[in-house]
């Protein structure tokens, strides 16, 4: 262990937290930095055997609103011998203050350096945090990169959405936690103290954690590239060493948490969540997030309603949110609102209850749903503005479909719709742009004429962006000149009418696209990016394009072979040897399909064989109560 | 009056509010006491309208950075709660830092408790030793001047009549310290860290703390 035996731990800690008293006072918002929350856990230094420091690479109010945090951290201080703390990212003024008086970056329980921890849970869940994440191993004056690393230095792991491509980030991370971490976090845990016992090498400890199902240690692997740039192999250098890696889930949903931190700084989700479904069997090709959480297991609604009490009963918030890719598609759905309406008559509490998917609307649901008399807005996503470019991307709404679904949601009292839509997405003409403009009119008529006056409409425009383990990882991504034309003929098509639309930066959108399907070399232009000042890349008035431009041009990639080029359906991806469970001979056919238009309905009623099943059907069995929806 | 009205209940708290909680705002404290009263499942009056709040009045906005031990705040119940009940929920239902240090049962018919404010003591407690006679010679000029012109938020003020007394004392560690009695009536607030800035110390040399809240028609020493 990297201390002493004849400095106390505990006085560590305060000499470190004396020194960071007196900055704070200099600082924004100081309360994002001193921990001492209810239901903070903080168990003695010295107590336990692993150290683990949870960190999310943006700041506090974002991040402990992050329930994957949240839970990671239940689960690890439940167990005897391990401690979980938390880290997030400082802002810019407290970065500078911790550097210009030499303060290593702590844990928020203990106010430990995060260099004294053996473990650093790193979450990835966009790939906007990369830079953050230098930041924090370097204000925690760690070596950035693995290969720089020794035995005196904490594991860095990381996990979340975003490291199903993991190779941008690859040679800063010394293991990946592919899929869902609630069970492998407590496997690289118990690989830890297994390998602190017995006193072996790194090299051990990271053989050892290759081992693990679902654990990819990117150092066993090496990565040849063709002439042309892209990936010619990926060979194992270790008998440890899977490959493919085969993403990890659990075969039910976790428990949900049982201790629910409140922040004492206001952060921006202030409510009970509990995650009532995961995955989603609609098959949105562009849709990252519902292929790689396949399969879709359900959350009995007795435990979700258990769960909302206890959470209210030890937080005392004002509000509870269900999460999911697709409410509406939840099998319990109108008991779980009524459940709801009981609770939300005895505590006074509001409810949220996001993505309502218009093809699983009835007009029992939409009663129900009234009766929770919800504020605000009511949100819609058709993602697209004719019903051809719903199919490409097999989003199948008929207009009629979706006006008649408008005109329920004024029907039953909403004044306000918020509708979600893409553009760039492959195949899409001009007119399917200027068509997203006239659909917003339709709505806000059909508004008016409902409930007059008051009716409003919100567009919310973002752009597609490829994703690895989608149907469409292969397509390039729109350029920023016809990004502009189409943002354009938008603000034309609604100039006038009383729709107020908001949209993303196309430039954001840029780099989103190159770090999405990096190979390991960009981990230099990531690397270069963050050197020349990048730092909270997802926070539109710290992004910064030219900093990355320049870092491509000087580390020699070119930066349309990522963003902008469309792959070979034959090259070798560089997440190819990363299996997210739908196998990449469906993806294609699935984006065979697209090209003519050809819909894959919800696998709810009937199985096309992603790859889930065959992979994971042992899993299945043995927990035959887990709430799959697989046929 | 009906018979419900007659059951209506103001509550007076006192609170600790601790080094854990210091660098936590005014706004911030105002929601934690808020999700506390809800989970203390007392009767909570709520204000009426849309969006149904707790009704709760704190006297005087701590500055961010002091710890207190003396706070004040004010609720409301619907039915009557014996007080000790009350103490016994609000401890059992309260956060890290934030300590229940009396609860009692006041008048409804008491003016607001920001209204009620006369003064505030605070003591402080310098991270680095000081000496004596220096401290207490800019001391002794800070309460000779006749005003002490300063600029807070852009608009010129007179510091000096906010002041009503400070005071070197020997702290328990053996280490020199300040007291100090400031004005704190609704339009005519002095802040420790003002009062410190004069003397010459940042805001990052010195831990300050509240010992005390004066309410107008109280009076009460300068604690030594």
């Amino acid at each position: 262990m990297p201390s002493s035996p004849s400095t106390s731990l505990s006085s560590k800690s305060e000499a470190l937290f004396r020194r960071v008293e007196r900055i704070l006072p200099t600082v924004t918002k100081p309360g994002r930095y001193v921990g001492g929350e209810l239901n903070q856990v903080v168990k003695p230094w010295e107590s336990v055997q692993t150290h683990v420091a949870l960190v999310f690479p943006d700041i506090y109010d974002l991040g402990q609103s992050n329930l994957g945090i949240a839970l990671l951290y239940d689960i690890l201080n439940a167990q005897e011998g391990v401690a979980a703390e938390r880290a997030f990212s400082p802002w810019l003024d407290m970065e500078t203050a911790l550097r210009e008086n030499d303060i290593p970056l702590y844990s928020l329980e203990n106010k430990r350096a995060l260099a004294d921890f053996d473990i650093l849970g790193i979450s990835l869940p966009y790939e906007t945090l990369y830079t953050n994440f230098l930041t924090i191993l370097n204000l925690a004056h760690l070596p950035l990169r693995s290969a720089d690393r020794d035995d005196s230095h904490p594991l860095i792991v990381a996990g979340g959405q975003s490291v199903f491509n993991p190779e941008p980030v690859a040679p800063f991370v010394d293991a990946f936690v592919i899929g869902e971490g609630e069970e492998a976090i407590l496997d690289v845990v118990q690989a830890h103290q297994a390998w602190r016992q017995s006193g072996g090498s790194r090299e051990a400890l990271l053989a050892a954690l290759a081992a693990i199902p679902g654990v990819y240690v990117p150092s066993l692997y090496e990565v040849a590239y063709q002439a042309d740039g892209t990936v010619a192999s990926v060979t194992p250098s270790h008998p440890n060493a899977a490959l493919p890696v085969q993403k990890r889930i659990t075969a039910k949903l976790p428990p949900p948490l049982t201790h629910f931190l409140v922040p004492n700084v206001e952060v921006v989700q202030e409510r009970v969540s509990v995650e009532i479904m995961r995955g989603c069997t609609r098959g949105c090709r562009f849709c990252h997030a519902g292929m790689v959480n396949r399969p879709i297991r359900e959350r009995p609604l007795d435990e979700i309603l258990a769960t909302l009490k206890a959470g209210l009963d030890q937080t005392g918030y004002e509000e509870v949110s269900l999460l999911s890719l697709s409410s509406s598609d939840y099998s319990q759905i109108i008991p779980l609102i009524n459940g709801l309406r009981d609770l939300l008559q005895e505590r006074q509490v509001n409810i949220t209850l996001p993505s309502l998917r218009i093809e699983s609307f009835t007009e029992d649901l939409m009663d129900e749903l009234q009766s929770l008399s919800p504020g605000g807005g009511f949100t819609l996503a058709p993602e697209a503005g004719t019903e051809r470019l719903r199919a490409v991307i097999n989003k199948p709404i008929s207009d009629e479909e979706f006006m008649a679904t408008v005109r329920s949601v004024y029907q039953h009292g909403w004044n306000s719709i918020k509708l979600y839509f893409m553009i760039g997405h492959p195949q899409e003409t001009l007119e399917d742009v200027a068509a997203i403009a006239e659909l917003c009119k339709a709505v806000l008529n059909e508004g008016r004429r409902i409930v007059g006056g008051r009716a409003r409409v919100h567009a919310g425009i973002s752009t597609f962006i490829p994703k690895p383990h989608t149907p469409f990882q292969w397509v390039g991504f729109d350029s920023l000149e016809s990004i502009q034309q189409k943002l354009d003929i938008l603000h034309q098509g609604l100039h006038g009418a009383k729709v107020k639309m908001t949209w993303n930066n196309p430039e954001s959108s840029l780099l989103e696209s190159w770090l999405a399907r990096g190979d390991r070399r960009l981990s230099d232009v990531i690397l270069r990016a963050w050197q020349k000042g990048a730092r909270f890349d997802a926070w539109s008035d710290q992004f910064n394009l030219s900093h990355w431009q320049d870092a491509f041009a000087e580390v020699g990639l070119d930066p349309d072979f990522y963003s902008h080029r469309a792959r070979g359906l034959d090259e070798m991806l560089p997440w190819d040897h990363i299996q997210a469970g739908v196998k990449k001979s469906f993806l294609k056919t699935d984006y065979l399909w697209s090209l003519q238009g050809k819909i894959r309905s919800d696998c709810r009623g009937r199985c096309y064989s992603c790859g889930i099943l065959s992979a994971y059907n042992e899993l299945r069995l043995v927990a035959p109560d887990g709430g799959w929806k697989c046929p | 009056m009906t018979s419900q009205e007659e059951q209506i209940t103001r509550i007076r708290v006192t609170y600790a509010k601790g080094p854990s909680l210091r660098f936590i705002g005014h706004l911030d404290l105002q929601r934690l006491w808020e999700r506390l009263l809800r989970r203390s499942g007392l009767p909570i009056r709520y204000s009426q309208g849309f969006n149904p709040r707790a009704r709760l009045n704190l006297a005087s906005a701590l500055p961010l950075g002091v710890v207190s031990e003396a706070e004040l705040l004010d609720f409301w119940l619907d039915e009557a709660v014996p007080v000790g009940a009350v103490a016994k929920t609000l401890s059992q239902n309260s956060l890290p830092g934030l300590e229940i240090k009396a609860v009692q049962s006041v008048s409804l018919r008491e003016k607001a408790l920001q209204e009620q404010m006369a003064a505030s003591d605070y003591e402080i407690q310098f991270y680095d030793p000081q000496p004596q006679a220096e401290l207490a010679e800019k001391v002794a000029a800070l309460l000779a001047a006749k005003e002490l012109p300063r600029v807070r938020r852009k608009k010129s003020y007179d510091l000096r009549p906010l002041i009503l007394d400070v005071e070197v004392f020997i702290r328990g560690d053996g280490e020199l310290g300040l007291r100090m009695r400031l004005n704190a009536a609704p339009s005519a607030t002095g802040r420790p860290d003002e009062v410190l800035e004069a003397l010459g110390f940042s805001n990052t040399e010195y831990l300050a703390c509240r010992t005390g809240l004066i309410l107008e028609g109280e009076s009460a020493p300068l604690p030594s």
